[in-house]
């Protein structure tokens, strides 16, 4: 084992090229994270078309430099100008700004860059400690479980990617159906191919990715004529100092806050769909809530940037943990890093790690070396992040819509890509603009091959389809896509409904079933806690109802 | 009950359906053991009707949503509102029609420059500066992706007689 992880780490600290790669890739994701209107997913999908010339390594590692660079390039933006970057900085911007504005700027980038990196640092020990137990539970997995699985991370990105849910489950269908079009792999029967022989290879993935999200982004962008032709910002901040050794005390001091949003931003990475926009107001709240100062926040509290800009960093772990254990991806962004596995013919599963041991430590060590180059690189970045916001949007749109074309074609050297990516572009701007969320969609076309193999399989190997509610595992993975089916409405729900009330303990002793079924003592134990705590508040929770 | 946007979008989502199941009855039946080929995707375009029905009558109910009615009477801004987006997508389609006459390399700035005018304006200063971005960032990425990546990038005719 010690073996394969020194191996691993030459392969990225010892290797100039990977080392370089990635100094790049960190440095684009710190820009496009910090450009109001680019996100960190669109900068690793426009990464992607330069890893198809690398190894595997080189390519996930320039990945991950973007990513993790990503997350803190978007506090740039949001305490110099108090315009967030990225989604996943938005609460930064609630206490980053004021503290700039009274006078702090090099504390509050100082603050918001540690807290990053030492967000991102936990994230990673518990990405190495977890992920291959993890992978080690999917071995148990079978094809009827793998299936459940897949439905439930639909339906759970369907439920938490906001909006209309009936929408979300079109989108995520179309995704699924967008996936079959072409020779299926089971019987290498053409499907929905309508004479074309262009058709019978499928839409590749990638085409329909960079169509989806970013094509459709760009013309979302230039959409507005006057902001269009205006530079990307209008306030542009200036270069400061960053206070290092003093915002390092004083995150070390608030150990507490850090360690819980660190923590709240690896579990909402490991959810499928719900990513750093989610996890930073998240640990804001928590941290705004267990304040003795509570006054403080909205004003410059230091507390206030240490949260979400740990937890978002941490999101990007938590996020990994899935898609190295079991091959399903947490966010379009581990999305994309699972399709640059498959353009090198690795398929991620709950073996991948035993498999592709020099692969998979590569990406913990990258996700390690990633964080070191973002605290490096940040000051160097800012300057060039004050130049980049004097382009106008339409100058960059212009620019990277023929990147996207190149970037496509360069995956199999056939124009019917650049199409593909076009027809989805255009399909992609007008679901946004009709209400559908992307992101369903996207997951669909990533994992609906994935779910009619593992249907094929299950029922090759029996036609008892009653196994899909009978196993365990397959049991709790429906279980769970049906309540994040129904969370929506529980979202929306007043409080004191008799719906609201029971929705979260009936869902606790629901799921203890599967988990009873499992029979290891552990998962009774686990099953018991849920069965005891979901009855305690089924209790609690009827009896105020009786009193009211 | 009223006819809005999601009415429109939930009748052309059936009708996709409707024409996709009907296609899926076309999908050859190898004579395997195990799941037919046509069994995945019926199921999906099934599930996809259902959900669009649900999206059709729940519109068709809805009070909150817009009206059509309203939204014709802004039909001039409609145009306005997509200018740009139509202009990309013009710009795309003729990038794409004449790239194997003009190839990765001249069509690409044409189509950066082209689509830079259009969008930012036609002074003298900015087509300058339009022509300028246009050949400099072309040629930088052809150059990474024919140089260092090593990708053969579309060569076009002109390219090829000269």
């Amino acid at each position: 084992m010690i073996d394969v992880i020194l191996q691993a780490f030459a392969s990225i600290v010892l290797d100039p090229v990977t080392l370089g790669l990635m100094f790049v890739g960190t440095l684009a994701g710190i820009l496009a994270g910090a450009i109001p209107g680019f996100t960190i997913a669109m900068g690793v999908i426009l990464t992607l078309p330069f890893t198809f010339g690398m190894t595997a390594v080189q390519g996930l590692a320039t990945m991950l430099g973007v990513f993790v660079g990503g997350f803190s390039g978007g506090l740039m933006s949001c305490m110099l100008t108090g315009i967030p970057g990225t989604p996943s900085s938005v609460a930064t911007t609630f206490d980053g700004f004021p503290l700039v504005r009274s006078g702090r700027p090099g504390l509050a980038l100082g603050l918001g860059l540690w807290s990053s990196f030492f967000g991102g640092m936990i994230s990673a020990v518990i990405l190495v400690a977890l992920a291959p137990q993890l992978a080690f539970l999917g071995l148990e997995f079978g094809p009827w479980d793998y299936f459940s699985l897949i439905i439930f991370a639909l339906t759970i990105t369907v439920s938490l990617s906001g909006g209309n849910i009936t929408k979300g489950l079109i989108a995520g269908l179309l995704g699924l159906f967008a996936a079959t079009v072409g020779e299926d792999e089971i019987n290498g029967v053409a499907r929905f191919t309508f004479g074309f022989d262009d058709f019978k290879q499928g839409f590749a993935f990638l085409p329909v990715l960079i169509g989806l999200f970013a094509f459709s982004q760009l013309l979302t962008d230039v959409e507005d004529d006057k902001r269009a032709k205006s530079p990307l910002m209008s306030q542009s901040g200036t270069v400061v100092k960053v206070e290092h050794r003093q915002a390092i005390l004083i995150i070390l001091k608030r150990w507490v806050n850090l360690f819980r949003s660190s923590f709240i931003g690896i579990f909402t990475g490991i959810l499928p769909a719900a990513g750093g926009s989610i996890s930073n107001i998240l640990a804001y709240d928590q941290a705004k809530k267990a304040s003795a100062n509570r006054s403080n926040f909205g004003k410059g509290a230091y507390d206030g940037i240490i949260a979400p800009e740990a937890a978002n960093n941490a999101t990007a772990g938590g996020a990994l943990i899935m898609m190295m254990a079991l091959g399903i991806p947490g966010d379009i962004v581990t999305a994309v890093m699972l399709g640059a596995l498959m353009i090198h013919n690795i398929i991620p599963g709950p073996t991948f790690i035993q498999d592709e041991p020099l692969l998979a430590y590569g990406v913990f060590i990258a996700f390690f070396v990633a964080h070191f180059f973002m605290v490096g690189l940040q000051a160097f970045s800012l300057r060039i992040f004050l130049l980049v916001t004097k382009i106008p949007m339409y100058v960059l749109a212009s620019v990277i819509l023929a990147y996207c074309a190149i970037g496509v074609f360069a995956l199999h050297n056939i124009v019917f890509d650049i199409w593909v990516m076009f027809f989805f572009g255009v399909i992609g701007y007008f679901m946004k603009k009709l209400g559908f969320p992307l992101a369903p969609m996207i997951l669909g076309v990533v994992l609906g091959k994935l779910a009619e193999l593992n249907l094929a399989r299950a029922t090759g190997i029996s036609d008892d389809i009653l196994l899909f509610i009978s196993r365990p595992w397959s049991l709790f993975f429906l279980l769970m896509a049906v309540i994040s089916v129904i969370f929506p409405f529980y979202q929306e729900a007043k409080k004191e409904t008799l719906f609201a009330k029971l929705y979260v303990p009936i869902s606790m002793i629901v799921l203890s079933l599967p988990l009873f079924l499992m029979g290891n003592p552990v998962r009774m134990i686990v099953a018991v806690i849920l069965v005891l705590t979901g009855a305690y508040f089924l209790y609690k929770r009827t009896s105020s109802l009786k009193t009211t | 009950m009223s006819i809005n946007k999601d009415t429109i979008v939930a009748i052309f989502l059936l009708l996709f359906c409707g024409i996709m199941i009907n296609s899926s009855f076309d999908i050859e039946d190898p004579g395997y053991q195990g799941m037919k080929a046509s069994f995945w995707p019926t199921i999906v375009l099934c599930l996809l009707s259902v959900m669009s029905l649900v999206m059709l009558i729940k519109s068709m109910v809805s009070t909150t949503d817009n009206n059509l009615n309203s939204e014709n009477a802004n039909s001039q801004n409609i145009f306005l509102k997509f200018k740009n987006a139509s202009i990309c997508f013009l710009m795309f389609i003729l990038f794409l029609a004449f790239l194997d006459y003009l190839g990765m390399l001249i069509g690409g700035v044409l189509f950066v420059f082209g689509l830079l005018t259009l969008l930012g304006g036609f002074e003298i200063k900015k087509i300058i500066n339009h022509s300028i971005i246009s050949i400099i960032t072309i040629g930088i990425m052809w150059s990474i992706f024919t140089f260092g990546l090593k990708v053969i990038l579309p060569e076009g005719e002109i390219l090829k007689i000269w």
